[in-house]
C-alpha cells in the first residue's frame, strides 16, 4: 500500500505549538508512507490541488491529514482524495489542532502526540476498506412540528416550493404566541391581522395537512424517509362535518371553564373555538369540563349543533404519516412566575404577565381592549412593568436572556397610554437591549414621547396596599442610577416574563433524536455556520425551540429551515452513509442481542435453511451508532469503517509508541 | 438422609424411564473413577437410567452441553444451580424450553475437591460416605471425618437457589436456601486491599495460567464457541504469547462477556487446573450489576437482561449533561 501524509499548519494554529515539519518527517519512516509533506493551509484550494497531484504522481492509495476536527473538513478531504480517483473512504484524519495544539503549548511534547495521531491514522488507513454508498428514494413531504408563527412560515415556504407539508400543533387552532398579541413592536400593527392571512393560507392550502390538537407521539425511520406517529387527542366533534359556526358555545350551560387563550383571564364555555380568528375553526370539548363528559347529563351542544357533528364517543386517533425532513419549530412558553414568592407567587390579581395583560389590550380579548384591573375591574391609572421576570436570574436557574422583553415592555407602556391617556407607567428594567432595527428608536419612543418612566434597579418586593382608590400594589425595588430605594404604588403590575423551552421539548428532542441543552432548547449544528440544520441528518429547527427569539428572527430562520428542506428534497434520491453495522454471518450465533439493543429498530434476524438463526442489519436504518457491535459476544457484527481490526490498528499504534516512550 | 437420597434416586431413575421415549437421550450423573468423582452419563436406555445418581458428587453443570444441541430433544438433571444457566440461556433465546424436559433435584451441596485435597490425599481415597453434617473419607490408614461444610463448594455455603427455578420433574424434598440476599462478603475483604495489592493478586494468580481455556469450555454460557475471540486472527485481539498481558486480557473478556449473564455456577473456577480464582471476576461484575440495574441474571425467564436492551435514560446512570 502506498500512503501520502500531509501536516497542517493551519497559519498558525497548529505550527505555533507543533513542529510540523518534524511531524511530516517521523511519518515518512512509518510503514507503507511512500510521502510525507507539511503545508501552511492543507484546506485551502493549493492545498487540496497538492494532495489530488500527489495521489495521481505517485499513484498513492490513501492519504492521511493531520490538521483539525473532521468535523470540520473530513468532508472537504475526503472530495479531494475522490477527485483523485480514490475511493473516499481510503482517506484517515489525525486531528492536530483541537486535540493538541490548542490544548498545551509545549512543543516539544505536542510534536510527540501529533506524531502518535499521524501514527494511528496511518495503521488504521493500512486496514481501512473502500465503501460505497447505496442510493435511496425519498419522501418528497415535510413534517413541521409547532404551528406558531415559525411553524406557519415554514409551511407556507415548503408548500409554495411544491413540498407536501404536514402541520402538527398541541392547541386546537394554529397562531401559537403571536395570536395572543395586541400589536407588534417596533411598527404597533396588529399581531393578528398580520399573522391571521397566512393562518388562512395556511388552512386553505391543498398541500398543508394540518394535524391540530395534536402531538408527535413516535418518531422513527431516517432522512428521507422518516415514519411519524401523530395522536390526534379527542375533540368530541366531527370536524368534516362542523362548520364553526358556534351555536354550540352558546348554549353550553358549563361556563366557568378557564380560558387559556386568553391567559385564564376570562372564563369560557366546555366546549368552544378558541379565538375568532381559529384555523381550523372548529369547536372543540374540553373533555374536564363538560357536564355530560364528566356527569353524564347535558348533550345540548349536541342538540343545538345543526351539522350533527358532536360525537361524545369519539376516542383519540393515531395517524401515521410518511415524511422525508422535520422541521420543529415548537416555540416556548413563558415562566412561571408563581415561582417567585417576592412578587406574590401569583396571589395578588393586579399581578398579571404580560401575556395576559396583551390578552387585555386585545379588541377581542376578554375585556374587548379595555384595560380593567382583574380584582375590580376599574381602569388603572398608574402601571408598573418590570423586566427580567425570569430572565438573566440566575437564582431560578434561567441565566439567559429571553430578548424580546424590553421591546414588548416597551410597545405594552405605549399601548397602556393610548388606551388611558391619563395614565402613568413606570417601567423596572435592569437594561435595554433594543439591538434590532428600529427598536432602540422605539424604545426612545416610549421614553420621550409617552413619558413612559424607566427606573434602573431590580423590584425586590411587591405587596398590597389600603389606598383613597382601593387597594393598590407597591413596587419596591432600588433606583441604581439614583442610589436610592424606590416605592411606587401602582394599580396594576405587569410581570415581563421571559422565555422557557416549550414543556415537553426534551421529550419530543428524544423522539427527533437531536440534542438539547440544559434549559431545553434545541441544539442547532454550529452556532455559526449551521444553525438551521440539527446534528439528526433531515431534522432542521425553525424559531423560539432553538433559544429565544422574536418575531422576525423566527419568521427569518423558517424560512430558513425551509429553504433547507427543499435543498434537500430537491434531489429524488439520497445516498445513505455506507459507515454501518455489518453482519458477518459465518461469525453470527443468532441470539439475537443486536436486535434487543438496536435503538433504531434496523437489525432484523433471518432463519437460514438449516433453521439457525441470522443477524441483518437493514441498511437505510441503521444509523451506525454501534450500539449492535459492542453488545455482539462474537463480534460477528461489524460498524463499517470502524472496524474492530481498524480500532485495534490504532490502539496497538499507539501503545507501540508509548512502548517505545516508556523505553528511551 | 441416605434413605430420602436413594428414594430420590429411584425416583429419578423411574421419571427418566417414562421419559425416555419423549426424548433423544438423557444427560445426568452416574458414578465415576472413584468415589469423590460423579461422570456425566447419557441416558438412552432403561439400562443407562440404572447407572444414574444423585449426591454431592455430582458437581458438573450439565447445561454446559446443551449450547450446539439444537434440534434435539435433550432431558436433563439438573441443581438449583445449573437451572439458572438454563433461564440464562432462554433469556437470551439460545435455547428452547419446548427442546427440554428437566429433572430438577434440590441439592444440599456439592463437594470442592480442592478443600478436600489439602485435608487427605484425594489418590489414595477409597470410598466415601456422605451423610448428615459429615463426610467420611476411607483411607488406607483409616477413616477420616471432617465437617460437611468444610468441604462443600463455596458457591454451597452462600447458596440461595437451593432449588431448581424450572423443572418439569421436580424430584425430592425442596431445601432451605441460605439467606435470601448474596452478601458478597468474600469480595468485601477483597475490595478492601489497594488497587495496587488487588492488581498484584491478580498478577500473581495470571501468572499461573497456561491457557488452556478449560475455564471458557466449562462455563454454560461462553457461546460463542468456534468463533471465541481468544481464537480469533482478524481482529487479532489476543497473541498466542504466555504474557501476563494476553492471560489477564483474556479473563477480562471473559468476565465483560458475562456481566449480567453469569449465574455464578462456578465451573470456570472448578475446571481450572491451576486453581485460579477466576469466578472473584464475575461475582464482582454480578454485585455492580446487581446495584446498577437490581438485575440478578437466570433467575427470571421472562426477564431482560440490562445489557441486551437500549434505554435513553439509565436511572442509575448520569450520563447525559451539557454536551458542549
Amino acid at each position: 500500500m502506498r500512503i501520502g501524509v500531509m501536516v497542517c499548519h493551519c497559519g498558525n494554529n497548529i505550527a505555533a505549538t507543533v513542529d510540523c515539519e518534524a511531524v511530516a518527517a517521523a511519518a515518512r519512516e512509518f510503514p507503507d508512507v511512500v510521502y510525507a509533506t507539511d503545508h501552511m493551509y492543507a484546506c485551502s484550494d493549493p492545498g487540496q490541488k497538492t494532495i489530488e497531484q500527489t495521489i495521481r504522481d505517485l499513484k498513492l492509495d490513501g492519504v492521511v491529514v493531520a490538521s483539525c476536527s473532521p468535523r470540520m473538513h473530513e468532508v472537504t478531504f475526503r472530495r479531494a482524495v475522490e477527485r483523485a480517483g480514490l475511493n473516499r473512504y481510503m482517506f484517515e484524519m489525525a486531528n492536530i489542532r483541537e486535540h493538541v495544539a490548542w490544548i498545551s503549548l509545549d512543543r516539544k511534547r505536542n510534536t510527540q502526540k501529533a506524531t502518535d495521531l499521524v501514527r494511528m491514522a496511518v495503521e488504521k488507513l493500512r486496514v481501512d476498506r473502500p465503501l460505497t454508498p447505496k442510493s435511496f428514494d425519498v419522501q418528497k413531504r415535510v413534517l413541521i412540528v409547532g404551528g406558531g408563527v415559525a411553524g406557519i412560515q415554514a409551511a407556507l415556504d415548503c408548500a409554495d416550493g411544491g413540498l407536501e407539508v404536514v402541520l402538527v400543533e398541541k392547541k386546537s387552532s394554529i397562531g401559537g404566541i403571536m395570536s395572543k398579541l395586541d400589536k407588534t413592536f417596533p411598527t404597533i400593527d396588529c399581531s393578528v391581522c398580520v399573522l391571521g392571512p397566512k393562518m388562512v393560507d395556511c388552512g386553505q392550502n391543498p398541500r398543508i395537512t394540518l394535524h391540530t390538537l395534536s402531538e408527535v407521539e413516535d418518531i422513527s425511520g431516517y432522512v428521507g424517509n422518516f415514519e411519524v406517529k401523530i395522536r390526534k387527542r379527542t375533540t368530541y366533534v366531527d370536524w368534516t362535518k362542523c362548520t364553526g359556526c358556534g351555536a354550540c358555545q352558546e348554549k353550553c350551560p358549563s361556563k366557568k371553564v378557564p380560558d387559556a387563550f386568553n391567559e385564564n383571564v376570562s372564563l369560557t364555555t366546555a366546549i368552544n373555538i378558541p379565538f375568532p380568528q381559529a384555523i381550523p375553526k372548529r369547536a372543540a370539548i374540553n373533555a374536564a369540563h363538560c357536564i355530560r363528559l364528566t356527569k353524564g347529563k347535558c348533550g345540548n351542544c349536541q342538540k343545538v349543533c345543526p351539522t350533527g357533528a358532536v360525537d361524545f364517543e369519539m376516542t383519540d386517533e393515531v395517524v401515521t404519516e410518511k415524511v422525508g425532513a422535520i422541521i420543529a419549530a415548537t416555540g416556548i412558553d413563558l415562566f412561571d412566575h408563581t415561582k417567585l414568592g417576592e412578587y406574590g407567587a401569583g396571589r395578588y390579581p393586579d399581578v398579571v404577565t404580560s401575556l395576559a395583560y396583551e390578552r387585555m389590550l386585545s379588541a377581542s380579548g376578554p375585556t374587548a381592549g379595555h384595560i380593567k384591573r382583574p380584582s375590580d375591574g376599574k381602569e388603572p391609572k398608574t402601571v408598573a412593568f418590570i423586566s427580567c421576570v425570569g430572565s438573566r436570574d440566575r437564582s431560578v436557574d434561567r441565566p439567559y436572556c429571553s430578548g424580546f422583553c424590553c421591546m414588548y415592555t416597551a410597545k405594552q407602556a405605549i399601548l397602556t397610554r393610548d388606551h388611558i391617556p391619563n395614565s402613568r407607567s413606570y417601567v423596572f428594567y435592569m437594561d435595554i437591549r433594543a439591538n434590532g432595527k428600529g427598536y432602540e428608536e422605539f424604545v426612545r419612543r416610549a421614553q420621550e414621547e409617552y413619558g413612559v418612566e424607566y427606573v434602573r434597579g431590580r423590584v425586590a418586593h411587591i405587596y398590597p396596599k389600603d389606598g383613597p382608590d382601593g387597594v393598590q400594589m407597591v413596587v419596591r425595588g432600588a433606583d441604581t442610577l439614583l442610589g436610592r430605594q424606590v416605592e411606587i404604588a401602582a394599580d396594576l403590575v405587569v410581570l415581563a416574563v421571559g422565555a422557557e423551552a416549550s414543556h415537553g421539548a426534551p421529550e419530543l428532542a428524544e423522539k427527533l433524536r437531536i440534542s438539547y441543552d440544559h434549559y431545553g432548547f434545541f441544539l442547532e449544528s454550529h452556532p455559526k455556520l449551521r444553525p438551521v440544520e440539527t446534528n439528526t441528518v433531515g431534522v432542521f429547527l425553525a424559531g423560539a425551540c432553538q433559544g429565544p427569539k422574536d418575531i422576525p428572527a423566527s419568521v427569518a430562520q423558517a424560512s430558513a429551515a425551509a429553504g433547507k428542506v427543499l435543498a434537500l428534497l430537491s434531489k429524488d434520491k439520497l445516498e445513505s452513509d455506507p459507515q454501518i453495522a455489518l453482519v458477518q454471518a459465518i461469525r453470527c450465533i443468532g441470539c439475537g442481542k443486536c436486535e434487543r439493543t438496536c435503538p433504531f429498530g434496523a437489525i432484523r434476524m433471518r432463519e437460514l435453511r438449516d433453521g439457525s438463526k441470522r443477524a441483518e442489519v437493514v441498511e437505510t436504518v441503521c444509523q451506525g451508532c454501534g450500539i449492535c457491535s459492542v453488545t455482539c459476544p462474537v463480534r460477528a457484527i461489524q460498524l463499517q469503517h470502524f472496524t474492530d481490526s481498524q480500532l485495534l490498528a490504532e490502539v496497538n499504534a499507539l501503545c507501540k509508541t508509548w512502548d517505545e516512550t516508556i523505553e528511551s | 438422609m441416605a434413605a430420602d437420597a436413594d428414594d430420590r434416586v429411584l425416583q429419578l431413575r423411574a421419571a427418566v424411564k417414562a421419559e425416555l421415549a419423549n426424548v433423544d437421550f438423557v444427560l445426568g450423573y452416574a458414578k465415576g473413577f472413584d468415589p469423590l468423582h460423579a461422570t456425566p452419563v447419557t441416558v438412552r436406555t432403561e439400562a443407562d437410567a440404572d447407572r444414574l445418581i444423585f449426591d454431592a458428587t455430582c458437581v458438573q453443570n450439565l447445561a454446559t452441553s446443551l449450547y450446539g444441541l439444537n434440534g434435539k430433544r435433550i432431558g436433563l438433571v439438573v441443581k438449583g444451580c445449573d437451572s439458572r444457566s438454563l433461564i440464562q440461556l432462554m433469556q437470551e433465546k439460545l435455547l428452547e424450553r419446548s427442546q427440554l424436559v428437566i429433572f430438577g433435584l434440590p441439592c444440599d451441596g456439592v463437594l470442592d475437591l480442592a478443600k478436600i485435597r489439602v485435608k487427605a490425599d484425594i489418590a489414595a481415597i477409597h470410598g466415601a460416605e456422605i451423610s448428615g453434617d459429615e463426610v467420611r473419607l476411607l483411607l488406607p490408614e483409616g477413616t477420616k471425618t471432617l465437617p460437611r461444610r468444610d468441604v462443600l463448594a463455596d458457591k454451597c455455603l452462600r447458596c440461595r437457589y437451593p432449588n431448581p427455578l424450572v423443572a418439569d420433574h421436580l424430584i425430592g424434598q425442596e431445601r432451605t436456601p441460605q439467606g435470601a440476599e448474596d452478601t458478597y462478603a468474600d469480595l468485601d475483604g477483597f475490595e478492601k486491599l489497594s488497587p495496587q495489592e488487588r492488581f498484584d493478586f491478580w498478577k500473581r494468580q495470571m501468572s499461573r495460567c497456561i491457557r488452556c481455556y478449560a475455564c471458557r469450555n466449562a462455563c454454560p454460557l461462553c457461546v460463542c464457541k468456534h468463533v471465541c475471540l481468544a481464537d480469533s486472527r482478524d481482529p487479532h485481539w489476543l497473541s498466542a504469547e504466555a504474557t501476563l498481558q494476553e492471560k489477564w486480557l483474556f479473563q477480562v473478556m471473559h468476565a465483560l462477556h458475562l456481566a449480567g449473564r453469569c449465574t455464578e455456577c462456578g465451573e470456570c473456577q472448578r475446571s481450572c487446573p491451576m486453581g485460579i480464582p477466576i469466578l472473584l471476576l464475575k461475582r464482582k461484575m454480578n454485585r455492580e450489576l446487581k446495584e446498577v440495574f437490581n438485575y440478578e441474571a437466570g433467575v427470571d425467564p421472562e426477564a431482560v437482561p440490562p445489557l441486551h436492551t437500549f434505554l435513553m435514560e439509565e436511572d442509575k446512570i448520569k450520563d447525559r449533561g451539557q454536551l458542549w
